[in-house]
């Protein structure tokens, strides 16, 4: 057999005699991509309300029924503005309403009648949303007749599900953090046992071993993936496909290599498992933020937006996105194949060279 | 326990990270977290690249256009192009909005009847997509007040915004990151504390001396505690200087709640560490059980009371919402000691510390 190909084996039979990683492994591909679609809801939803109402009249009543789910929960009442400020300061209220006694007089005598909000504004994102909603319900009471209305198409995601968004993202996150570690664990193991050198000095090309032990985890990742996909992101979330999903897996392909690369390197520089521990979340974390994941690149930062051509992520992600959501072509993904390409051959030049060779 | 094999345990591990060259890891890494996701996590959206299709070229649409390119929210830009044109500058990610106004848009204001505006949003950002349309609507409500006549019968809300007045993102995200890397750091180190040694074969010299676990135990986390503390204080001046934090609390609350925080992520650091025989394990299984559920269940993104049933009760039996309920407690609602629930909270923190100690002690057994 070629050395590259007893190489792989014997990485992939120790892979497959350690239990503990199989498992962890497995879970990563699909109960940590599941929780996070499934437990992750960014929009405002179940919002915990309270009310303190004092002018005890139909109008409030009217109002109040119209908080319900899936934005609100059922509300709460409270006798006075203390009680109520007291849930929202222990944050067990969100939300405060407190209709005054003459409410429902000014309503009627046409006084800018006015109701008061307490918000609990720690989750800014959401307290805006909040406030949002009671704006329409508000607006549709007043029946505030305007000559302009809005059509609004969502496109690539009609009902803005978050399941989709972050179950996707969480599996890039769980390919980019595993390929990373298993990589460069597998490369820094033989480095503190000693090994590395004596592979070294084996009569075969130690290019082709970087290779070979690298595209060993390459295949765990890759078979982690198909699993991911077809288990959690289609069975369990129903997650649209608009583009190839053969795009999908060369992309994924390409990205997890490069990534591997990444290992590469960051075995190159450590000596101990615990180095690699550190320096993978050093390196991994400015990778993750450069890549669009949190903040659109272009609303960073223009020394950000440059500095991100560098994140082998930002290309997977809007690749990946653009496969799934928006039905992308081979054509239209071009880029995203260059520069992830473009990366790795870096990353591997660098590899060879640092770790490749024993003088 | 004797203080002499404690302090023995203590200095070696110190010696051990400073040759590692891994002395400063322990600052970096946690700054490094708090820095990037401080600056890099923006729920608020700005810049919307948004493509107006004016059909009308009036008067009015060229107002609502003005509107548009006015607000701090939109990078606007107006083409002659088609719909079809117009969406396939979305597909291609360079658009993530179009707004499209009819032709005699104009007239039919005017008139009084309802015309209508089309817009097409990438939502493949689910939150952004739902924010950037909320945003169209205050333009286009802005617009349509313009041409409606107020009325004094309209009911007006009046908000108070408590803890965050100004909705800022940073007051919303950095506290809760705070409590991520206080709890994904130090359990990270204490992970590979043990399993090193398994690993290395070194344990047995443990197993084999008169050493009790006890003292095995807390003269391994002395050195990491000792290590790690130092970032409270390091946290605090960078989220107050760097991110212009306000601090409402009681910095002795923050500071001692911190500490048992710590303990706690020691502990589960220390478990994880005993269950496991290899350091990869150890480091993965680590990352796996504190950065999703730190991030998920500290309250940063959702609100512990919007959770639904399940999510709400395993959001009560991790640690993290506990020092999260203190920590925003201290940076922005400032009760400090005179809410019963922190001190409620600050007892549980403290339970837990003990909790994960002596179960990994009971798990660490002398084994030839």
């Amino acid at each position: 057999m070629h050395p590259f190909f007893t190489i792989l084996l014997k990485e992939l039979l120790i892979f497959f005699r350690s239990t503990g990683l199989v498992l962890m492994v497995i879970y990563f591909f699909t109960a940590e991509v599941y929780v996070a679609g499934d437990g992750v809801e960014v929009e405002a939803k179940n919002i915990s309300i309270a009310i303190v109402d004092k002018s005890a009249g139909g109008i409030s009543k009217k109002i109040i029924s119209s908080l319900h789910a899936p934005e609100f929960q059922t509300p709460k009442f409270y006798t006075s503005q203390k009680e109520l400020s007291d849930a929202i300061y222990d944050r067990d209220i969100m939300i405060g309403l407190i209709f005054d006694e003459d409410f429902e007089k000014n309503y009627y005598k046409h006084l800018n009648p006015q109701i008061n909000i307490l918000v609990d504004s720690t989750t800014a994102s959401q307290s805006l949303m909040a406030l949002g909603y009671l704006q329409n319900i508000v607006m549709d009471f007043n029946k505030m007749q305007l000559p302009i209305t809005m059509k609004i198409h969502k496109l690539f995601n009609q009902n803005a599900t978050t399941s989709y968004f972050m179950s996707l993202s969480e599996l890039l996150s769980v390919i980019t953090l595993l390929t990373v570690i298993l990589t460069a664990v597998v490369f820094v193991k033989e480095k503190e046992n000693g090994t590395w050198d004596i592979m070294l000095l084996m009569p075969v090309n130690p290019k082709i071993i970087i290779l070979a032990k690298s595209f060993s985890q390459i295949i765990i990742v890759m078979i982690g993936t198909f699993l991911s996909v077809g288990i959690v992101l289609f069975k369990g979330f129903n997650i649209p496909l608009n583009g190839s999903l053969l795009n999908f897996f060369i992309l994924t392909f390409f990205y997890v290599w490069t990534t591997a690369g990444l290992g590469l390197f960051i075995a190159a520089v450590s000596k101990t498992v615990t180095q690699i521990a550190q320096l993978s979340i050093v390196i991994m974390m400015p990778i993750i933020f450069l890549s669009g994941a949190w903040t659109p690149i272009y609303a960073m930062h223009p020394i950000l937006q440059t500095l991100s051509i560098f994140s082998p992520l930002r290309y997977y992600i809007e690749g990946s996105e653009s496969i799934f959501f928006r039905g992308s072509g081979f054509i239209d993904l071009l880029p995203y194949f260059g520069g992830v390409i473009l990366l790795g051959i870096v990353l591997y030049w660098y590899g060879f060279r640092k770790i490749g060779k024993l003088f | 326990m004797r203080l002499r094999v404690i302090k023995a345990y203590f200095v070696k591990e110190l010696i051990d990270l400073y040759r590692s060259k891994l002395i400063f890891m322990p600052y970096l890494v946690p700054l490094l977290i708090v820095v990037l996701f401080g600056y890099g996590i923006k729920m608020q959206v700005t810049g919307v690249r948004v493509l107006i299709l004016d059909n009308d070229h009036s008067k009015i649409s060229r107002t609502l256009i003005s509107k548009f390119e006015h607000s701090k929210y939109f990078n606007t830009t107006v083409e002659n192009i088609t719909e079809e044109e117009g969406l396939e500058k979305i597909k291609k990610a360079s658009k993530d909005m179009i707004v499209i106004i009819p032709s005699s848009f104009e007239k039919n204001i005017l008139k009084g009847t309802q015309s209508e505006i089309g817009v097409f949003v990438d939502a493949s950002f689910p939150s952004r997509s739902s924010t950037m349309t909320n945003y169209v609507q205050g333009v286009i409500y802005n617009l349509a007040q313009d041409y409606h006549i107020k009325s004094s019968q309209m009911i007006q809300l009046n908000n108070r915004n408590l803890f965050n007045q100004s909705l800022r993102d940073e007051e919303m995200i950095v506290p809760g990151l705070i409590g991520l890397v206080l709890l994904v750091s130090p359990a990270i180190l204490t992970a590979l504390l043990i399993s090193k040694e398994k690993e290395k074969g070194t344990i047995f010299n443990f197993y084999s001396s008169s050493v009790t676990g006890a003292e095995f135990l807390i003269a391994k986390l002395s050195a990491i505690f000792t290590l790690t503390s130092l970032n409270i204080f390091i946290l605090f001046f960078v989220v107050i200087f760097l991110f212009d934090l306000p601090f409402r609390g009681n910095f002795f609350l923050y500071w001692i709640s911190s500490e048992l925080y710590i303990l706690v992520a020691l502990g589960f650091g220390l478990l994880v560490s005993i269950v496991v025989s290899s350091q990869i394990v150890a480091i993965v299984v680590t990352l796996m059980l504190t950065i999703l559920p730190g991030f998920l269940y500290s309250g940063m993104l959702m609100p512990i009371s919007s959770m639904n049933n399940e999510a709400y009760i395993i959001a009560h039996l991790y640690p993290v919402m506990y020092y999260n309920h203190i920590i925003y407690d201290t940076f922005l609602v400032g009760q400090g000691f005179d809410s019963s629930l922190n001190i409620l909270y600050l007892s549980l923190l403290a339970g837990y510390a003990l909790l994960f100690f002596f179960v990994g002690l009971f798990f660490l057994k002398k084994e030839i």
